[in-house]
Formats: structure tokens, sequence, C-alpha cells
């Protein structure tokens, strides 16, 4: 067995009823242990969130940093930093700001203004997670809840494509499995946990029903789950490797409960159907509805990434990928996103603001960063510092700053600050408009040049 | 319910299984994804440290296809796609067994392989790529040394790449 570290005693102050600044869960029953202006110690949160709030001081971004001719990073002061940034962007001409799902609503607002003005891209990492599912969303309809009701209501949950005990590992603690709801006061006996994963994953281990079907044989699966509730009978022995009487036994089960919430991760989105797995599950769920209720839900990954995709719909129309380039905002598949746009070569300058494309890009998206120059706004040194040509340290929404973030069942949360952030680093609300005020000033400039 | 049984996790990696026929080459299909270790890893910002490489520098495999290829648990193998090959530790899997399947935690080093096809659908194919795994003496690179030697950004002799001096675990900047 591992050996257990004792609790954390050694402390100043308790700042309690924090928002942890993880996944898409935003647990907002955090107990911060402070000590000298730092957090050492985390009560309430899962491994990941701890570890995020507990940061890694050796590798905080404290300085902006400039790339030199030598290929090294050199510190400099702010204003030579945001001077470079904003000459890099007020002379781009297909810029990318992408980013955003780690920072608050109120810095996406700054930077939107931004990137109409320098006719930017503006994406986030839906970008690369969970936007087939929005188009799906926009497809086929959108059965959700809050996670509230799935707590208090919800005898039958069902994870699919997510490994939830990995990434999201409050999820089932806190929303949907095991604490007691109003109509489930048992809790955990009361509900029935469904696991669809090719992996006999974290989550499918602790699952009462685990339904291994095979590689990209999701959208036949939940069309076979489809037909069953329509009253077809199957023809085929076996669907997607599971066998036709177990596919009729999963569907009758799924009839039969009082309120089932469907919760649905990468494993669809990233399989070869892309965002057709998430129109056959919307509909699987719609087919549900005739029988029980029944709701879904995506599992979104960084703690405002939801937040980022129902600001940018309600300001502009679109949730991801919105493309400023022609003066109006348009939104195209395949055509504004990040990574079409990275492996077509189109983007000349890219910002980074609160996110980590050098470790969750392909390698040929990356290949193109490797080309043009980069402006990053980040709290860690990380895999896109290495390729990054200006290093703007921002600080650490949750925990240094306050701001506004969105739950993934679209709950708005204020998300409080608990401590100050270091000396040497800017909030990221105050970057973003330090640029837009600095390149407003670059425009000018050449506005009034060109019209003399 | 009559759902496929659940299954028996082996502790150990049977080298003397009867079946299984050593090769020096295995095709196998690669999925990708977070995983605890190196999600925690990578939010506490410790890329540059040994400990990510641990995390996510790692191919889990099934013990069976670990013994078809005479490898033992931090053996390093070289994982090839038609995107790109990256040398990362091979790992005995605890999901499983999921025979002809290994699974690289998302990070630099599974970017490497990845397709960053998108079907005109925004998001790159991430998993269910085909590759080989084999056996190497190359080492697993660190962060920081993966990026320079993939990528190239900043390196004047491409060729001499491999004779530079490692950029270590710890951020390296010129301070004022």
């Amino acid at each position: 067995m591992a050996n257990y570290e004792p609790p954390v005693t050694d402390y100043d102050s308790i700042v309690e009823n924090c928002t942890c600044a993880f996944c898409g869960c935003n647990c907002d029953d955090l107990d911060y242990l402070i000590k000298d202006g730092h957090v050492v110690g985390v009560r309430h949160a899962c491994r990941l969130g701890a570890s995020k709030i507990m940061e890694d001081m050796d590798q905080r971004l404290m300085v902006p940093m400039i790339r030199g001719e030598d290929g090294e990073l050199a510190e400099t002061d702010w204003d030579t930093a945001l001077d470079k940034a904003a000459e890099l962007i007020a002379g781009a001409i297909r810029p990318i700001f992408y980013g955003w799902s780690e920072t608050s609503i109120e810095t996406m607002h700054h930077g939107l203004e931004l990137g109409e003005l320098v006719g930017a891209v503006l994406d986030n990492q839906a970008t690369i997670c969970h936007g087939p599912s929005l188009q799906a969303v926009q497809n086929a309809g959108y059965p959700i809840s809050t996670l509230g009701e799935v707590k208090n209501r919800a005898d039958m949950c069902l994870y699919t494509g997510s490994n939830a005990m990995n990434s999201h590992p409050r999820h089932m603690a806190r929303y949907s499995t095991f604490p007691r709801g109003y109509f489930r006061p048992r809790g955990r006996f009361d509900r029935t946990v469904v696991t669809l994963d090719p992996k006999y994953s974290d989550t499918a281990k602790m699952s009462d029903i685990w339904v291994g079907f095979e590689q990209n044989g999701d959208y036949e699966f939940y069309n076979a789950i489809r037909a069953v509730l329509k009253g077809k009978k199957l023809q085929k022995e076996f669907i997607s490797g599971i066998p036709k009487e177990d596919v009729e036994e999963l569907a009758e089960a799924m009839k039969n409960v009082q309120f089932g919430a469907l919760f649905f991760g990468l494993g669809l989105t990233h399989t070869l159907s892309k965002q057709r797995n998430i129109d056959i599950a919307i509909q699987m769920v719609a087919d549900l509805n005739s029988y029980t209720k029944w709701i879904l839900m995506p599992m979104r990954g960084h703690f405002n990434v939801n937040g980022f995709n129902i600001f940018m719909a309600f300001e502009t129309g679109f949730p991801y990928g919105v493309d400023f380039a022609r003066g109006y905002q348009r939104y195209m598949n395949g055509e504004t996103n990040t990574i079409d746009l990275l492996t077509r070569k189109e983007c000349d300058v890219f910002m980074v603001i609160a996110a980590d494309p050098g470790a969750h890009y392909p390698g040929g998206a990356i290949k193109h960063l490797a080309e043009i120059p980069v402006i990053q706004v980040d709290i860690h040194w990380g895999p896109s510092t290495e390729i990054a040509d200006v290093v703007l340290p921002g600080s650490f929404v949750g925990v240094e700053v306050g701001g506004t973030s969105y739950r993934m069942d679209g709950v708005p949360i204020w998300m409080k600050k608990a401590i100050d952030k270091p000396e040497s680093c800017r909030d990221d609300e105050w970057i973003i408009k330090e640029l837009l005020e600095r390149v407003k000033k670059i425009k000018a400039e050449q506005g009034a040049l060109a019209s003399k | 319910m009559t759902y496929v049984d659940k299954p028996a996790i082996p502790k150990v990696v049977k080298f003397d299984e009867p079946n299984a026929k050593l090769r020096n080459k295995l095709d196998v299909m690669l999925n990708t994804g977070s995983d605890i270790y190196q999600g925690a890893c990578k939010k506490r910002g410790s890329t540059l440290k040994d400990e990510y490489r641990k995390v996510a520098g790692v191919a889990y495999m099934d013990p069976k296809d670990m013994a078809k290829l005479g490898v033992s648990n931090w053996d390093h193998v070289k994982v090839i796609s038609d995107w790109g090959e990256v040398v990362v530790n091979a790992a005995h899997s605890r999901d499983a067994p999921h025979e002809g399947t290994i699974f690289i935690p998302k990070g630099p080093w599974a970017n490497v392989v990845v397709s960053p096809e998108t079907y005109c659908c925004c998001d790159p194919t991430y998993k269910g790529i085909m590759c080989t795994v084999e056996k190497t003496d190359d080492d697993v690179l660190l962060m920081a040394d993966l990026m320079r030697a993939v990528y190239k950004k900043y390196v004047k002799d491409e060729e001499g790449i491999k004779d530079l001096a490692t950029l270590g675990e710890m951020p390296v900047y010129k301070k004022l």
C-alpha cells in the first residue's frame, strides 16, 4: 500500500467555499489552507483539483519574456513585452486567439473586442475536445438539465466514452452516483451505473454494468438501441461485438428507469464518426423520452470551456471557431477552426491564452506553430513555452483573482480570490485590456498615416 | 445481466505464455486520452520534470502484447505511425486485457503520432490510430528536449540536435 501523507496542520488561515479551477464540475465547496501567501493544502478537492491549486512554483511563469535572436527566452519589462505582442497582433493578417477556457468571462470580453478589431479567429479548447458535441447540439437538440436534478432524481447514470474517475474524479461523488438526493435517499444503492466504453476503464470497474463494445462501434451500438426502442427486431447476432440479447436487455433497462442521465466524453468526439456519434446519442435520448425522462450532458474538460461557448454564442451567435477576418463573424466547421487553419498553414500570428497547444495539439498542427510567432499568456512554463516568442505571465483564476465561470451544465459560478498573485504577474484581464489599448494606438497611427 | 464478464487483472507480466511468440514488431491500435496521473502532473505545471515523462511518455500495453514483444515495465519502445515516431516507456496497463490496443496519455509524446486529420469536423483524430510498436534502446526524451527534437523551432543546426545538451528539468531563460 502507498504511504499516506499526514494531514496538513501547519497553516495560517483557511479560506472556505472556494471554487475549483480544474474541470467542468466546478466544485464550489473547497477549503484552501493558506500559509505565507501560498496554498499548502486543499480540503474536499480531488487529486486533480488539489494538484492544480497547490501548483509547482518551480515552473510558475513570473516575469514577461521575449525570445531573442539566439533562440533563448530573455526576461524583459512589461512595457517592452506588451509592445512587442501588440506589434505582432496589429501586423497580423490572419491571427488566431486560442485558449480562454482557463480564464474568466471578464477576460474573454476584452479578447472579443480585440479579435473584432484585428479580424482574428477566436477559438477555444472545444475545437479539440467537444466541438463535435456542439455541432451535434446544433443538429439534433440539447436535452440537458442541471447537475442538481441528476443528484436528486437520477436512478440510472450512463457514462459513455468518458472515464469520469480519471478526468472528472468528483463528478460521481458530488453530482451523479454517490450523493444522497431528495428522491434517492440511499445514494449509490438507489442508482444503476452503466459504462459504455471499449476500454475497461476505472469508471467501468466501479459500474454495475460495463458494455465493452468494439472501437469505433459507438454509432452502430446507439442505432441498435434506437431500433430496439422503436420495437424493431435486430437482424444481426452481434452489434459492435455485443450479443443482440444484451443490447435488448440494456434498452429495456434504460426504458424502465424513472430518470436517466447520459454523460458522454471524448470517446465519442475523437473517434471516426465524430459529431454523428453524438447526433445519434441525442436522438437515442429523444427516443427514450417517449417512455421516461432522460437527459444528456457533455463532460466538459476545463472549468470555463463551457463559459467561452456560452459567452461567444451570446455575443456573436456562434459557440467557437468564430472568424472576424471579414469584419463580421463567420463560423464554418473545417474552415475557421484552429487545427484546420494550422494544418493549412493559414495563420500568421498565434496568441494562446490560458491553454497549452504544445501539450494537446497533434504534431501536424504544432509544426506550423514552429514557423510563426507565438504569444503565450499563461501561468506555467509548459510545452507551449518551448515554442513561444513572447511570454506574458498571467494569474490564476479562482485562486489569485476572481472571475465568472460556467459549469458543464451551464450554471454560472463566481470564483472568488483567495490569495494575492506574485508581484511581477498581472491579471489576464489587465493583460488583454492593455493589448487592446496598444493595438488601438498602433491602428490609429496607421490610420493617420494613411489619411495623410 | 449477462454482459461481458469483468476480467480479472493479472498482476505480473508473464514472459512464458505458451501461445505467445516473441517478435520484433507489433501492429497495434493507439488510443490517447486523459489519465489521472498525467492530468495531475500537467495541471500542477510540472511538465519539465522527469515525473511528467513517466506519466505522459508511457504506452500502457496489454501484458500479452508486452510478452510478445519481450518488454517489461519501463523498457523503451518506439511507436511509429503515419504521422511520426516517438520513443516512450512501456508499462503494464491497469485496464487490461485489451490485446492489440495501446494507450498513451495525452501530452507531447502522444501528439507526435496522432493524426491531425479533422475530416472537416474541427476535431483531430486522437483515437483509433494504426501504428507499430518495436523495442528500442533509445532514451525517452524529457519534455523540453522532445519539443526541440520534434519541432526544431529555434535550432540552427538540425543535424546536430542529438549532440545538444539536455534542456533539463527547470525553466531556462536569461534573467535581467
